[in-house]
């Protein structure tokens, strides 16, 4: 029977873990979070036992015969009734204390999170399209900040806030693992702060319905030590590579006069197009399409071959290249680390 | 209960009915909509004329069969939309009332205002100012953008075309002008 | 009764001599200037008038002031039409009618064909003309129609640019091809709409092309060869943009630092930042400087661009010899608004706290009257001219520009009632200087927009803006204003309210007039001193171009001016645009919808004197 239990009790904690987990905490954010849902979770939890105990007391109660029951009709209190009024008293005074510690410790949360982004060290402006995040991440210094796309490195103990627009319909950025949802609206300015405690790989998502492709909405999470973010920074502020073999060079060429760079950018390229993701570094990201597919060259050839397959309805389209062509501009893009 | 169903049967069996038809025909959609588009290049202009001249007398306008699923199709029509402002067609035209480049919500066409002659216009540029997006744009991706030029002008049925934008200061929207015919197009009288 | 009499008779005499043509300036400036404290436009940079009108700003102080007097107030309400000439265009038309001894030249609206009116012969005959032919697709490169303001003369040769990035050399007597030099590239958005500048055997030539996303540069070319000399962009690092640290003296500290142009931007946003030279040069003799502004960054969306946005929208004071700059100010840095530098830049010495003060006078399109000192760049004045709510001022200790945090754009979002619109308190109509009434008057806007943000791609060959503008009239109602502002008192001396905006340029005489059209066709003469307009004469088209006015070859006073709608506020017209969409014409379309009915397009030259007697 213990040994039960405890296999239950482990399956149960199991579950909580995970990339995409608010029970799984990383962050400070997260964790105020969770700390209010538990004090939920211990107040609520206990107010139904409670609940599920008078009842249970009541029903047994209500087994005794008829002619033991006081008469309906006396408007007096009959002695019988004193527990019951106390009972009931006191049953209001829980209720009371228990939705004013409920409501205080949502107000602490509340303030805690939203006074975050007071001192915060990294600047990042997230602009949610339909279905991909453009991520900026901003420097006093304008030279200094860079694009990227779908993928957010953070430093872990750094206090990141992040600023949300979004240019067609509403979205909202959700890292469970690292904070709660916010929302993101065209023609506002939210903003939202992040501290994460531990490094690690989360999983974010969309978390407002935006469209056909909503669920394949994601956002990769990294949490770097801070040696580790700054080498991801130099190499994010780096240009593209220069092409080495024939078909990476016969790549560039395609990328440049064809479709390509209509809409996306690679930053010391011809290509500057700001509609779709920013590829200076695609292939140093853990997936492409916003999660849709794990990044191999593979991955990268049946996206580019046929995006509506993998994600119909998406806005980038079957570009029509020759298979030498596509060969090239898989050659030039896997480049980009 | 009324007097059509005397009993409680016959009213089971007709809601039933009713149901199976609501279903039947709810599985009806609006239009059929492809978005995957050609993954092989849809080929030329060939026979596409910018005028209405034709030496030996009118000839009819060909159809293109490509045209038919993109000319009159919401889907498309929207993402034309889309496009028009993603490429700066916006930068010339405007919201269809021109600016550097001729208004294209009016009822002149220069160049010819058929859905084929329009694709022509953005594959091979015009003479005084219009670039050529020849290689540039998908095949499908220009035919969406003809159709969505079509549809600024009242060419285009009303539950096809799109509605008022949401950007500022947008013009009436295409669902509010009344359809036109194509002009120079249009078959002329036959002699009496 | 003798003594009367020669009394009377050299009283006489004198008046009949007074009654002459003569420019009186010279003296009677200086004694004026001692006498009043008022603005003088040095000699060296302005000198005498001698009756030809050979450049477009008259020279090279940009006064725009004739010392001719024989129309004055007096006798101005019997000017009539002595000719016009048909350009055979229809576009705006921006040229002035330059005159050169007895020969008239100005050129028109792509194709930029160049006209030689000779003056000596009844009715304004040909002479000759000059077809450059360029390219036509240009036009789809010519972000406000392709209007051409004009050609210069210098030796001999006329100057001028063609839509199509080419600079032309015409030999002013015979008509013939001197040179034809390629300087930009159209298919990287650039065109050329500006007119040239000649100071010391070197023809001066800036681009267009700030919304296409095209990188802005100033181009020095030989006048005998046609050659390039020098070209100083206006981003990028300091060797593109010919700053060398020993002869660079900014005066505010925000422009001292290593390769500005490059830093100032996002990476590499430097090579499709903008910064063209449209507009207009002067140069002032004694410093051997040449004065330019640079135009907007692109794109106009200024989300894809923090930094400052070096060097854009300001002005830089160049050697023309090499092009190196000496000192640079930016009106308005990191642009919010489209608010493009390129306005004239007048070279005036000022009465300033006790003594003179070497100054360039600026009207600029931020909405502010700048008095800018030209050897050191640094900022004395900077006083509204019209109602302001884009910015809070400018901070005179270090120069900046006060964004109004109320009003910044964001993405997706609309800001609403923003005071100056786009093309400014005044866009590029160049105002004029009188050296009599020390005035200067200013053919501006009172224009106000809503404003909408969207994200943009730069794609080579397309408009890279971001934004949908809609302009409306500013507090008051009346869209235009012709105003004289007084450069030492630092305020409006008077104003005509006009209910289009003012696109054309401004002359002034030293008969006490004042010339300008407005966009419904009235080409007027103002009193300079109290704005009485004392005639007006209803042309074909509205007017958006350059007057002048000169000596002819009998000895009486002309007054020119084109007639054509066009350009940016006349686009609606003349490109026949659709005015049910009010982000037409870049937001124009929203408020000219009337203009249609009031004026056409049209395309002629007008000359006017007084009757023969």
């Amino acid at each position: 029977m213990r040994r039960v239990a405890t296999a239950a009790l482990c399956l149960l904690l199991a579950g909580c873990a995970g990339v995409q987990s608010s029970m799984d905490v990383a962050g400070r954010q997260a964790g105020d979070i969770k700390g209010v849902w538990t004090l939920m979770l211990w107040v609520c939890g206990v107010m139904y036992l409670l609940v599920l105990a008078f009842l249970g007391w009541t029903l047994w109660r209500a087994r005794r015969p008829l002619a033991d029951a006081p008469p309906l009709a006396d408007s007096a209190l009959s002695p019988a009734d004193r527990p019951m009024q106390t009972a009931l008293g006191g049953w209001m005074v829980l209720i009371v204390v228990g939705l004013l510690v409920l409501t205080f410790g949502s107000f602490l949360v509340d303030r805690r999170l939203a006074e975050a982004g007071a001192r915060a060290d990294l600047n990042i402006r997230v602009t949610a399209n339909q279905w991909w995040w453009q991520v900026e991440y901003q420097h006093p210094d304008p030279s200094q900040g860079f694009l990227t796309a779908n993928e957010i490195h953070l430093p872990v103990g750094k206090t990141a806030k992040i600023e949300l627009v979004a240019t067609d319909v509403i979205h909202s950025f959700w890292v469970p693992n690292l904070g709660g949802k916010q929302d993101l609206i065209p023609g506002r300015v939210n903003d939202i702060t992040l501290t994460p405690t531990r490094t690690g790989r989360f999983r974010g998502q969309c978390a407002e319905f935006c469209g056909l492709q909503h669920s394949n909405m994601a956002l990769d999470v990294i949490v770097d030590s801070p040696a580790a973010y700054e080498a991801w920074r130099a190499r994010q502020l780096a240009s593209a590579p220069p092409p080495v073999t024939p078909g990476q060079a016969r790549g560039l060429a395609v990328v440049q006069t064809a479709a390509c760079a209509n809409c996306h950018q690679i930053q010391g390229t011809e290509a500057m197009g700001k509609t779709g993701p920013d590829l200076t570094h695609v292939a140093g990201r853990r997936s492409i399409a916003a999660g849709a597919l794990p990044y191999s060259r593979g991955a990268l050839a049946a996206w580019i071959a046929d995006p509506q397959g993998i994600k119909p309805g998406a806005h980038m389209p079957i570009v029509q290249l020759s298979p030498a062509d596509l060969n090239g501009v898989l050659d030039y893009l896997d480049s980009l680390k | 209960m009324s007097s059509r169903f005397p009993n409680a049967e016959g009213a089971a069996l007709a809601l039933v009915a009713a149901l199976a038809l609501a279903l039947g025909l709810g599985g009806c959609n609006r239009e059929a909509r492809q978005v995957r588009g050609s993954p092989l290049p849809d080929g030329g202009l060939a026979g596409v004329s910018p005028t209405a001249l034709h030496v030996g007398g009118p000839r009819p306008f060909v159809k293109d069969p490509r045209a038919a699923q993109y000319e009159e199709n919401a889907y498309h029509i929207g993402e034309g939309k889309r496009l028009y402002e993603w490429f700066n067609c916006y930068g010339c035209h405007a919201a269809g009332g021109g600016d550097i480049g001729p208004p294209l919500m009016d009822d002149t066409w220069r160049y010819g205002g058929e859905i084929e002659q329009i694709r022509a216009s953005i594959l091979e540029g015009r003479p005084n100012g219009m670039p050529s997006f020849a290689g540039r744009i998908p095949d499908t991706q220009v035919w969406e953008i003809a159709a969505y030029v079509r549809s600024m002008s009242g060419h285009v049925a009303k539950d096809a075309a799109p509605s008022r934008g949401d950007q500022l200061g947008n013009p009436p929207a295409a669902t509010q002008v009344d359809r036109k015919p194509m002009g120079a197009l249009t078959p002329p009288e036959p002699a009496p | 009764m003798r003594r009367v009499f020669e009394f009377a008779l050299g009283l006489a005499a004198a008046a009949g001599l007074a009654g002459c043509d003569r420019a009186p300036e010279g003296k009677a400036q200086a004694a004026k200037a001692a006498r009043a404290g008022i603005a003088v436009a040095p000699a060296a940079a302005s000198p005498d008038d001698d009756g030809q009108w050979t450049m477009p700003a008259k020279d090279y102080a940009n006064t725009r002031f004739s010392g001719l007097t024989q129309i004055n107030r007096s006798n101005v309400k019997d000017l009539q039409v002595a000719f016009t000439f048909a350009t055979g265009t229809t576009l705006g038309q921006e040229s002035a009618p330059l005159v050169v001894g007895d020969t008239l030249y100005f050129v028109t609206p792509y194709p930029n064909v160049l006209y030689a009116i000779d003056l000596t012969k009844p009715g304004g005959e040909l002479k000759w003309k000059f077809e450059p032919k360029p390219d036509a697709s240009a036009q789809g490169m010519a972000c406000c129609q392709p209007v051409n303001r004009g050609p210069t003369y210098a030796d001999g040769t006329i100057f001028y640019n063609t839509t199509d990035t080419h600079t032309v050399a015409i030999d002013a007597r015979t008509g013939e091809l001197k040179w034809k030099t390629r300087v930009g590239d159209f298919n990287a958005g650039e065109t050329f709409t500006m007119a040239p500048l000649v100071v010391k055997g070197k023809v001066l030539v800036g681009n267009s092309g700030a919304e296409y996303g095209a990188r802005g540069w100033l181009a020095a070319l030989d006048a005998n060869s046609g050659a390039i000399q020098w070209r100083a962009y206006s981003t990028g690092p300091d060797r593109d943009v010919l700053i060398d640290p020993a002869e660079f003296k900014p005066f505010y500290p925000q422009y001292r630092g290593k390769d500005l142009g490059v830093t100032q931007w996002p990476k590499d946003h430097w090579k499709i930042g903008g910064g063209t030279v449209w507009g207009w040069l002067s140069y002032d003799p004694e410093l051997n400087l040449v004065y330019h502004g640079t135009s907007n960054p692109a794109p106009w969306n200024h989300l894809e661009r923090p930094g400052d946005n070096l060097w854009t929208n300001g002005v830089f004071a160049r050697d023309p010899d090499t092009g190196h700059a000496k000192w640079f100010y930016q009106f308005s840095p990191h642009d919010l608004w489209d608010h493009s530098a390129i306005n004239e830049n007048i070279i005036l010495d000022i009465p300033w706290r006790g003594r003179t003060r070497k100054v360039i006078l600026r009207p600029e399109r931020n909405g502010y009257m700048y008095l800018v000192d030209r050897t050191s760049g640094e900022v004395l004045a900077a006083d509204p001219f019209v109602h302001v709510n884009a910015s809070l001022g400018v901070d005179l200790k270090t120069g900046r520009l006060i964004d109004n945090p109320e009003k910044i754009p964001a993405l997706g979002k609309t800001v609403r009632d923003v005071c100056p619109n786009s093309p400014g308190a005044k866009d590029w109509s160049p105002s004029a200087f009188s050296k009599v009434t020390g005035l200067v008057y200013v053919p501006h806007n009172n224009l106000c927009m809503d404003w909408e943000t969207k994200p943009v791609s730069y794609i080579k060959g397309t408009p890279y803006i971001g934004v949908n503008p809609k302009f409306k009239p500013g507090p008051g109602g009346h869209a235009g204003e012709f105003m004289a502002w007084d450069p030492v008192a630092r305020r409006k001396a008077w104003t005509i309210p006009e209910r289009w905006p003012v696109w054309s340029g401004a002359a002034a005489t030293a008969g006490g007039l004042v010339f300008y059209g407005n966009l419904e066709g009235w080409f007027k003469a103002v009193d300079a001193d109290t704005g009485q307009v004392l005639w007006q004469f209803k042309t074909g088209s509205g007017i958006v171009g350059q007057p002048t006015t000169w000596r002819g070859p009998d000895g009486r006073q002309y007054v020119a001016i084109l007639s054509g709608i066009g350009g940016w506020a006349g686009a609606m017209v003349s490109s026949n645009l659709d005015p049910r969409d009010p982000t037409a014409a870049k937001g124009f379309g929203n408020m000219t919808k009337d203009l249609k009915a009031q004026s056409s397009s049209g395309g002629t030259l007008y000359v006017f004197a007084l009757p023969k007697r």
